[in-house]
């Protein structure tokens, strides 16, 4: 709602108060300044206007020369009412009561009431308004439409169609936000229906927001579906970790038991949304096989020990040091278990084999500008990656800058992905000629001479895209990837000649990170030298005593016979996983531990934004978090004052690693901090307290 | 014995058997528990009865409403879905855990006023005294009205 500069400001009375709005500004959003409501139901603050379910409405008049107020003779919706000069807006009298009263029992004649066995019920904006401005009792005595209820819309949204109210919401979010139009309205007047098209599903990778903008029950969750009631949930302000980008949420749960994930604002990251992987993908949270007590091997089976009884045997494997012993550390580990793990590795074991990265090349990819950058305006290029899968908030955010702020966008990708829908320009090159293709584009745009028919006959795309992909990105072209790249044998190659493309174009060169922490383990230096070389080392014997953190390599790594080899030829390993895992079958130890909704830490998004996690639900059995375990083993193998609170642990990394100088966990804001950025503007540092400085 | 003592001591006592034999003859209010039992009022509110339609189908539909409304919080619902071949209680829903903990209920009736369906009633049974904690724990098994024959 902040005033825009250089829109004129109106002068405009509601209730009988002056203010001052921006010319323009819907007065729905207008009167929010005095505190003031008005009722709303189609109404979204980040979707375009449709005044479709008349619940706004306001009471409009102008002032007249003689100063009385002449009001418009029907009611206006306040939420297609943009403000002008001297606009006279009335939100609380007697004719407006009875018109909402009205409007609301029209909403109700078709609307079932099933409220005590509808998801939405306790959360209910309809319900809301009912029992705020509606009548008491309806009048409706006839029979009320009867449709299909429990309509299975996709995999994850289950629509009750007599639930509607048909204010367009959601149909409005796949052509506004999500951008896949797949959904729309059919038939018309007390028949219309969300429905998606003869020959197609919907398939949207953001289908989950619709179940939360919805206004009343009729779309739901499979997933939550009848799983609890609001006022049954506890919430706990969180972030999601299925990947990189760090999307803020509310952690809901029931009697210490996971049971939703919704989204919450956050406007320099996710505005609002979130992308089904991340909304449905916790429920690895309720799983039944996860660990939750140390095991030690026994034979062909386990034992169950007490923690202790676990680093005993853990210590002495790993005393030996050096080069011999290693870890391999998975995507989702927060910033201070990393840190601890590797100070654990370089103050104990004397050993730098800490590898945090699973790609098939090394590489640190680069960050540049912010998420919220992406959608600026300015030309970009997404280069080897679907963007909606891997990143998938900035896909929206980009969808957004090539919208609404006119950004042109180049997609260049061997299939297509849903990125084509907005791109000017999309370049399907041949699998394997990424490498060709960013060093042509390079050379065009650098203008080393390079031909687009010579890029043509290598890649496969067509030198009339290729000119005009040039055309659009010569001017500031941002170059955006994902360091999925690095999965390719030349990864580093084409990450060199993208950001070589940036440097052409004057734009930005930004190849992210797609695991929760990725970025962060970079930032902490624990890359290292890259899981398959470590695989290999156990493989052939070199490694002897293994630690796994959070890390299943048969799902990480894609070559499945090394790691089979190095899990069955290394003497010792740790399996410390919060999860249930194939590599359990050959553990030595296996360490339960905490996921990351269950401990305190922070995580850094692929922007490089440092965010807070905090405790929702207590882990299972004995399970710890990660970063406490390391701390334990620190205190039993060095005689040194430990790190009590992952605070303390903030507090030594920002004292020892650079990029993090600052970064204390009340710097971090609702928001969190992206590092470097205004990090280092924060003035008078406290002292440390009890920190390692 | 003076006639002092007669009167302050012996005169009362006397007087004391007469209302007593006075009273020999009205009807008795106590009863011999547990041999007899006194039938309750009818709104007394006890144990709580989760009840059935007259098909057998369960009247509660898990709505969670009743847990929402107790003050004391000692209601715990879980809901899940009927379907055509496993069906609970008619429409979608069901409750598939209802347990209420006796010793938090202080058996005020909200639950009862909350319900949408008339499923959980309070009724007459007040004899809920048990040995082990646990055992208060009444399961919705414990709760559920008998299927009438
Ligand atoms: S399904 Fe919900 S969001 Fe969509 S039109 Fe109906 S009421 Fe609106
Ligand atoms: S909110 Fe204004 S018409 Fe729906």
């Amino acid at each position: 709602m902040a005033a825009v500069a250089n829109v004129p400001l109106v002068k405009v009375s509601i209730n009988d108060v002056e203010i001052e709005v921006p010319k323009g500004e819907l007065i729905v959003e207008s009167v929010k300044r005095l505190g003031l409501e008005i009722p709303i139901f189609c109404y979204h603050p980040r979707m375009k206007p449709v005044g479709m379910c008349r619940m706004c409405l306001v009471e409009v008049g102008f002032k007249q020369q003689d100063g009385s107020v002449r009001k418009m003779p029907k009611p206006q919706a306040g939420c297609t009412l943009p403000a002008s000069e001297g606009m006279v807006v009335y939100t609380d009298t007697e004719p407006i009561h009875a018109d909402r009263r009205g409007v609301l029992e029209f909403l109700l004649i078709n609307h079932p009431l099933d409220c005590p066995i509808c998801d939405r019920g306790g959360e209910c904006p309809l319900q809301n308004n009912t029992m705020a401005y509606g009548p008491s009792t309806s009048r409706f005595i006839e029979l009320k439409r009867h449709l299909p209820k429990a309509f299975p819309l996709s995999t994850y949204v289950t629509l009750d169609l007599e639930r509607c109210i048909q204010c367009g919401r959601c149909v409005r979010f796949t052509e506004e936000i999500s951008g896949d139009h797949d959904l729309a309205f059919r038939f018309r007047g007390a028949d219309m229906q969300p429905s998606t098209f003869q020959l197609t599903d919907f398939e949207s990778k953001f289908s989950g927001n619709v179940i939360e903008i919805c206004p009343v029950g009729a779309l739901t969750s499979a997933k939550y579906r009848f799983r609890a009631r609001p006022w049954d949930l506890e919430t706990t302000p969180s972030v999601c970790t299925v990947c990189s980008n760090g999307c803020n949420v509310w952690f809901d749960h029931r009697a210490g038991k996971f049971v939703r994930i919704n989204g919450r604002a956050n406007e320099a990251v996710n505005e609002e949304w979130t992308c089904d992987k991340g909304k449905f993908g916790h429920e690895h949270y309720n799983a039944a096989d996860r660990p939750t007590q140390p095991l030690v091997r026994q034979g062909d089976g386990f034992a169950p020990t007490s923690w202790s009884g676990a680093y005993d045997p853990v210590l002495a494997a790993f005393a030996e040091g050096g080069d011999r012993v290693a870890a391999l550390v998975g995507p989702r580990v927060s910033n201070e278990a990393l840190f601890l793990l590797r100070r654990l590795f370089e103050r104990a074991f004397k050993s730098a084999r800490v590898s945090s990265n699973w790609r098939r090349t090394p590489g640190s990819g680069s960050v540049q500008g912010t998420i919220a950058d992406v959608e600026s305006g300015g030309p970009v290029l997404v280069f080897g990656t679907s963007l909606a899968d891997d990143l998938p908030i900035v896909h929206l955010r980009l969808r957004k800058g090539a919208t609404n702020a006119g950004a042109r966008v180049v997609n260049a990708f061997s299939r297509p992905t849903e990125v084509d829908r907005f791109a000017a320009v999309s370049l399907h090159y041949r699998p394997g000629s990424e490498l060709a293709l960013a060093r042509g584009l390079h050379g065009l745009l650098a203008g080393t001479g390079a031909t687009a028919e010579a890029v043509e006959a290598e890649t496969g795309v067509p030198a009339d895209r290729l000119r005009e992909a040039v055309e659009v990105l010569k001017e500031g072209g941002t170059a955006l990837s994902s360091q999925g790249l690095y999965d390719l044998s030349d990864g580093p190659q084409i990450v060199e000649a993208l950001a070589g493309i940036a440097r052409a174009t004057g734009g930005r060169s930004e190849c992210w990170a797609t695991g929760a922490n990725e970025q962060g383990a970079i930032e902490l230096g624990l890359a290292g030298e890259g899981a398959t070389a470590t695989l290999q080392a156990c493989a052939e014997g070199r490694v002897k005593a293994l630690w796994l953190v959070a890390a299943d390599p048969f799902a990480l790594h894609p070559d499945r016979a090394l790691v089979e080899r190095a899990l069955e030829t290394v003497e010792f390993l740790v399996v410390q996983s919060p999860v249930g895992s194939e590599a359990l079958a050959y553990a030595s130890v296996v360490l339960p531990t905490a996921l990351p909704a269950e401990q305190d830490g922070t995580y850094t998004n692929c922007e490089r934004r440092v965010q807070r996690v905090q405790p929702a639900v207590p882990p299972p059995g004995d399970g710890k978090p990660d970063w406490r375990v390391f701390s334990e083993c620190l205190l039993r193998a060095l005689p040194e004052t430990p790190l009590f609170n992952p605070r303390e642990v903030m507090e030594a990394i920002a004292a020892e690693v650079p990029a993090f100088a600052g970064c204390r966990y009340e710097a971090l804001g609702p928001e969190g901090t992206v590092l470097g950025g205004n990090l280092l503007d924060t003035p008078d540092e406290p002292a440390m307290v009890g920190g390692q400085a | 014995m003076s006639f002092e003592v007669f009167r302050d001591v012996a005169q009362p006592i006397i007087a004391g058997f007469g209302i007593t034999a006075r009273r020999l003859a009205e009807q008795k209010v106590t009863v011999q528990y547990p041999d007899d039992r006194r039938e309750q009022f009818p709104r007394t509110r006890w144990r709580h009865v989760l009840t059935r339609y007259d098909s057998g189908l369960e009247r509660c539909i898990g709505c969670s409403l009743c847990a929402g409304a107790c003050p004391a919080r000692c209601i715990y619902v879980e809901a899940s879905e009927n379907t055509d071949q496993e069906r609970y209680s008619p429409g979608e829903r069901y409750a598939k855990r209802y347990e209420i903990n006796m010793l938090r209920c202080i058996f005020c009736g909200y639950c009862q006023e909350a319900c949408p369906t008339g499923a959980i009633v309070l009724r007459k049974d007040f004899e809920l005294a048990n040995y082990e904690r646990e055992d208060f724990v009444y399961t919705k098994e414990m709760l559920l009205e008998p299927i009438r024959g």
